[in-house]
């Protein structure tokens, strides 16, 4: 038996351990979805060979053909002979994995990790900065590997005795050909600055390497796919081919891009019959006549799609949903998303009679889970820095391209899909224009509620003008294809390459080389010569000097992996959605997408810098209340013994409280930083976009960071994304925050976000919210970009007295006025806690 | 150009007036009720407060006292409110490693107060919200309440102001056109069980409700504390809806007690005025009570939370 082979879907059901909802609590629509919510919370994380098995067996086979032809051919011999699983009640079928939550080891992408791992020689470099939790199906794999004969790989998922052999065979067979590898044999030996970058990961001023997770922030073309159906892509296809004569220098190119493409949509079609005919195969065996009628309904909806365009909703769905799953498979992605669900499938709802608005959240509900099911492994730093979230972000709103308000009763029910479900994946955000309806917005405002964290509320005004810059493309075309990529990073859907970037620069380090005449303090490590700081100008020209150089060459270093990239992991299967490869006759890594500005370069930690900075200036050089050489001392003894001093850095003023001295260094820090990270080309020959979303990185950076002057401790966390104050800095309400926040040009970046705390009695009903979205408005007017809220409930303010240490910024507002959570007594958050649950 | 006593602004109040409100919090109040949650905002002139979690006993406040009112407890310092009383300086705040100490109150202009309440002008705007002057008392510091609500009209900024109600019944009326909201508190209404919670008659505060609701009763909301053993019974609350109906008030709100104010009593070095509660009026007992206004045809909600 499996280890998570579906259970009787009958068994009393558990509520998931969660932050409880305070004002909005709702739970799944259908018993169906009951079901499968239970099943995905009771099941362990599993990995599954059989994807990167028949991969590598084709692979085995195909040494010798053209890389795109291989690459097409390889995925369409896996896609053509996996096995079609479909679990007790699922109406939607297709998975990465046979499993309910199962990840494929990219091994194509990067081997090495892996094989260390397995070969226990050395842990991973960053190890010992990695928190990734212990809960849930993590625990529940550990469990079972002591049991069945199972083990465990890379912390978390469980791996049969009999498929790690066969998975250490797999691992040495891509260890000289993955792109890692590939990448790592151009680079380590013909970039001058290798060495640069080494000793960056060695002081955790990068983040490590992205190699096996690069691919993301994709959005595929799904309108194309469901319009016209695979069968009329594949024709267009054979049409090109057929008219085209070969003739100019990159012209062989296109034929292999387009015959690769064919070949892999075949072998999609080729999936869906085997799901038609397992339908088919359990319908003649299954003894509940409901469940035989929806069996024989797949096997209906997979013999008319993907290949031609659906008739009704639920294979809209189905369409909808192999386009994305089948993408999904191709790469190591973090960061592919549905794109503009309610946009997308919005037509097909509106045509089909026969389901109701209910019936469409059941639906919703049902996708959600199976997103939600999609796992990845990779290596553990980048698990941990990801904490397994895979960023799939759904935004709803928006405009149409003429400019007219694009909500609709779709992203109704998605937001409703998700207020039952709460589910992790996918994230829900909404593009929000002053044109959107208000019942749109007051049912966004009540998904805020649920203390689910989302939907996270992006302006498009700031994107379109970003992307008018970025893009060169027409305000029409944003407005239409403006989308969502990964967890903050927006991209024109459809039409855009992703954003394969390297990953994030730790400004926080960069701040530890200042204070250390360039060498690392925790390791030693120097990558700098020192120079002498004897203004405020000589220490922020040194953190300049030293930011350029270690951003210009991690963009550089990600160059060349790119091109080993193109060499060994092109997407074919993707391209051929994206607009306007097919046209073009090129792969995105050649360039084949409309729009191929969107790499970014990353970074964390920037507020941490500004804020030490100000006290520098403030401290040693207006008030002279200590010398450089004294306040290094305190930070090189981690604030101990220096108490008296610690107290003052507090008290210079920190970013978010809309104090011109240190909200006029962080903007000088912002624009630099944005002005020099488009100084350099990417892979594909636009120049790199600044971006400042941060993950988790604030806390495995903080982690590796010394004490800084800011009266940070060391390894405390570093602030979080672009605009979000200092945890515990922001003193004076978040409208001070929003103030400081909109002194940047957010038009400026991809991706950067604001957080928000609040205690529930301030968002309480209609009331509450419309104060929501009053604030959004006003922050949006500005304008800002990002912000989501995190809505406090009772067993939150529960972990916050167990871990005061994660709350240090958690203000509770209640009662006619305001107090920081760590600073009350027991007694006094006893009744906070009763308080907030009682609803008073 | 008036200067006032102020000892906390608070930005993105949402439970004192409609919409998005920036709450300025007077220092000093003519009442002292026995369940104030901010005791800091009784006396007139600024004082010290100690934070006992932050404080770890080290004496450097000591060291730095000029007054000599800090001498070492056996869990603490102890100060001697007096002789802190004539300090201007508070050279002990500077000096606590910890951040310890802090001083409620200080003194600041009506310009910038304004400013502080003007740059929040768009969430206003876009809320229908506005400056919600409270306390302590506002009216207790007219010259500067008066250039405040100028200042704040010229700014188009609506003006909310919550009052006790014990104050000159001409400065409240004079400065009633000024004001687009009176958030008045309705302790009790028997004279002598108000003396027994507040230290004071309520001849005045009534005088003043009823003036005020001739000249405009759309313009009030009347607030009335819920506290278990005082004002909660059945007959104050039933005396203070029929009033409330009377003088053709539509809206109360009821402030359950909390005793979330513990912590800064022991802060200024003052007993807490009130017995130990429990947890707190239950669901039912609030309920009662809304009814009690609901059923007088008065608009009645949990508020101020």
């Amino acid at each position: 038996m499996l280890p998570n082979e579906p259970q009787d879907p009958t068994t009393e059901l558990v509520t998931p351990q969660a932050f409880t909802p305070r004002e909005v609590k709702s739970s799944p629509s259908t018993e169906r979805s009951a079901f499968l919510k239970r099943r995905y919370l009771d099941a362990p994380l599993v990995v599954d060979l059989e994807y990167i098995s028949l991969l590598t067996e084709s692979h085995r086979r195909t040494d010798g053909m053209e890389v795109l032809e291989r690459r097409a051919e390889d995925h369409a011999f896996a896609l053509e002979r996996l096995t079609p699983v479909i679990h007790a009640g699922d109406r939607i079928v297709a998975n990465k994995t046979r499993f309910i939550r199962g990840a494929v080891p990219y091994l194509n992408y990067a081997a090495g990790p892996f094989l260390r791992e397995i070969r226990k020689q050395e842990q991973d470099a960053q190890q010992k900065n990695i928190d990734q939790g212990q809960g849930g199906g993590i625990a529940r794999a550990r469990e079972e590997a002591g049991e069945k004969g199972y083990q465990v790989l890379s912390g978390k998922f469980l791996i049969s005795d009999q498929d790690m052999e066969c998975f250490k065979g797999l691992c040495e067979y891509w260890e000289d050909k993955c792109m890692m590898e590939v990448g790592d044999r151009l680079w380590k030996k013909e970039f001058p600055q290798a060495r640069f970058i080494e000793d960056g990961w060695t002081i955790n001023l990068y983040t490590a390497p992205h190699d096996p997770c690069p691919e993301g922030r994709l959005i595929l073309d799904f309108e194309t796919a469901l319009s016209k159906g695979y069968r009329a892509i594949i024709e267009e296809i054979s049409q090109k081919i057929a008219a085209f004569r070969p003739g100019g220098l990159k012209d062989g190119a296109k034929l292999h891009f387009w015959r690769g493409a064919r070949r892999v949509l075949e072998g999609a079609l080729r999936l869906a019959e085997n799901y038609a005919a397992e339908a088919k195969r359990l319908a003649a065996s299954e003894h509940d006549p409901a469940r035989q009628k929806e069996l024989l309904d797949i096997a209906e909806t997979c013999r008319r799609v993907p290949a031609l365009p659906p008739r009704t909703f639920r294979e809209a769905v189905q369409s909808y949903w192999f386009t994305y799953i089948l993408g999904h498979l191709e790469g190591a992605h973090l960061g592919f998303s549905p794109g503009r669900l309610d946009q997308i499938l919005h037509p097909y709802f509106v045509r089909d009679e026969g389901v109701s608005w209910d019936e469409a959240v059941g639906w919703f509900e049902e996708l959600f889970v199976k997103m939600t099911q999609v796992e990845y492994i990779a290596s553990l730093s980048w698990q941990g820095l990801g904490h397994g979230n895979l960023y799939q972000n759904c935004i709803l709103g928006g405009l149409d391209e003429h400019g007219s308000g694009a909500d609709n009763e779709t992203s109704l029910a998605i937001l409703q899909a998700q207020i039952n479900m709460q589910m992790t994946q996918p994230t829900l955000s909404v593009w929000y224009d002053d044109a959107l309806s208000r019942p749109f917005l007051m049912k966004a405002a009540e998904c805020v509620k649920t203390g689910v964290g989302y939907p996270a509320f992006f302006n498009l005004k700031t994107f379109v003008a970003h992307e008018l810059a970025a893009s060169g493309l027409g305000v029409e075309t944003i407005r239409k294809h403006a989308a969502m990529g990964g967890c903050t990073e927006p991209v024109l859907g459809g039409m855009s390459y992703g954003v394969v970037q390297a990953g994030f620069v730790n400004h926080g380090k960069l701040m530890d080389l200042v204070m250390n005449d360039g060498a690392d303090p925790v390791t030693g490590v120097r990558l700098f010569s020192p120079r002498p700081l004897e203004t405020y100008e000589d220490v922020e020209r040194s953190y300049l000097e030293k930011m350029r150089p270690a951003v210009r060459h991690w963009q550089q270093y990600w160059n060349y992996v790119m091109a080993a990239h193109r060499q060994t992991v092109p997407l074919v299967f993707c391209s051929a959605f994206v607009k306007d490869c097919i046209g073009r006759g090129r792969c995105m890594d050649d360039g084949g997408a409309v729009h191929n500005g969107t790499p970014t370069t990353l970074s964390s930690g920037l507020v941490n810098v500004a804020n030490s900075l100000a006290v520098i200036k403030r401290l040693v050089f207006e008030e002279k209340a200590c010398t450089l050489q004294e306040l290094k001392a305190a930070l090189d003894a981690n604030w101990e013994g220096h108490e008296a001093l610690r107290h003052k850095a507090l008290s210079v003023p920190k970013w978010g409280n809309d104090d011109e001295f240190v909200d006029a260094i962080f903007l000088r820090l912002f624009e630099e930083y944005c002005g020099w990270v488009k100084g350099q080309e990417n892979y594909l020959g636009k120049p790199y976009d600044p971006s400042m979303l941060a993950i988790s990185t604030p806390v495995p950076f903080g982690k590796a960071c010394a004490a800084s002057a800011e009266g940070r401790r060391a390894g405390e966390p570093l602030a979080d994304g672009v605009t979000s104050p200092y945890p515990g800095t922001d003193t004076q309400g978040p409208t001070a925050v929003v103030r400081s926040s909109l002194k940047v040009d957010h038009t400026k970046i991809r991706g950067g976000l604001l957080n928000l705390k609040f205690h529930p009695s301030s968002l309480r009903g209609d009331r509450g919210s419309s104060n929501l979205l009053a604030l959004i408005k006003t922050y949006f007017d500005g304008p800002g970009f990002h912000v989501q809220f995190n809505v406090v409930d009772s067993a939150m303010l529960k972990d916050a007295q167990a871990h005061p240490e994660h709350y240090r910024d958690l203000v509770v507002r209640v009662a006619g006025f305001s107090a920081y959570w760590v600073e009350m007594s027991k007694a006094l958050q006893d009744q906070v806690i009763w308080r907030t649950e009682h609803g008073l | 150009m008036a200067e006032g006593m102020i000892f906390d602004i608070q930005h993105y109040a949402v439970h004192d007036g409609p919409g998005i409100r920036t709450l300025v919090f007077f220092k000093g109040c003519p009442l002292r009720c026995l369940w104030c949650c901010n005791p800091e905002s009784q006396n007139f002139g600024p004082e010290l407060r100690r934070s006992a979690a932050r404080c770890r006993a080290c004496y450097a406040c000591k060291d730095h006292c000029t007054s000599g009112a800090i001498r070492e407890g056996q869990t603490g310092p102890l100060m001697d409110r007096e002789a802190c009383r004539v300090c201007k300086t508070w050279p002990c705040v500077e000096a606590c490693p910890q951040g310890a100490l802090a001083v409620m109150g200080r003194a600041m202009t009506a310009e910038d107060v304004a400013a502080r309440v003007a740059a929040d002008a768009a969430f206003y705007e876009n809320s229908g919200g506005g400056v919600t002057f409270s306390g302590g008392e506002p009216f207790a510091q007219p010259e500067f309440l008066e250039d405040l609500l100028l200042r704040c009209k010229r700014l188009g900024i609506r003006s909310a102001v919550e009052t006790c109600g014990h104050v000159p019944a001409q400065t409240l009326l004079e400065l009633e056109p000024l004001i687009g909201l009176f958030l008045f508190d309705v302790k009790a209404v028997a004279p002598n069980l108000h003396e027994r919670c507040t230290g004071a008659s309520n001849e005045l505060i009534l005088q003043n409700l009823r003036a005020l609701a001739e000249r405009d009763a759309s313009k009030i909301i009347v607030r009335v504390p819920l506290v278990p053993g005082y004002t909660d019974t059945e007959e104050n609350l039933s005396a203070i809806a029929s009033l409330t109906a009377a003088l053709g008030i539509a809206q109360a709100e009821l402030m359950p007690y909390h005793e979330l104010g513990r912590d800064k009593y022991e802060g200024l070095g003052r007993p807490y005025p009130m017995a130990p509660q429990g947890p707190h009026p239950l669901s039912a007992r609030i309920e009662a009570a809304l009814r009690i206004f609901r059923e007088r045809g008065v608009a009645c909600e949990i508020g101020g939370e």
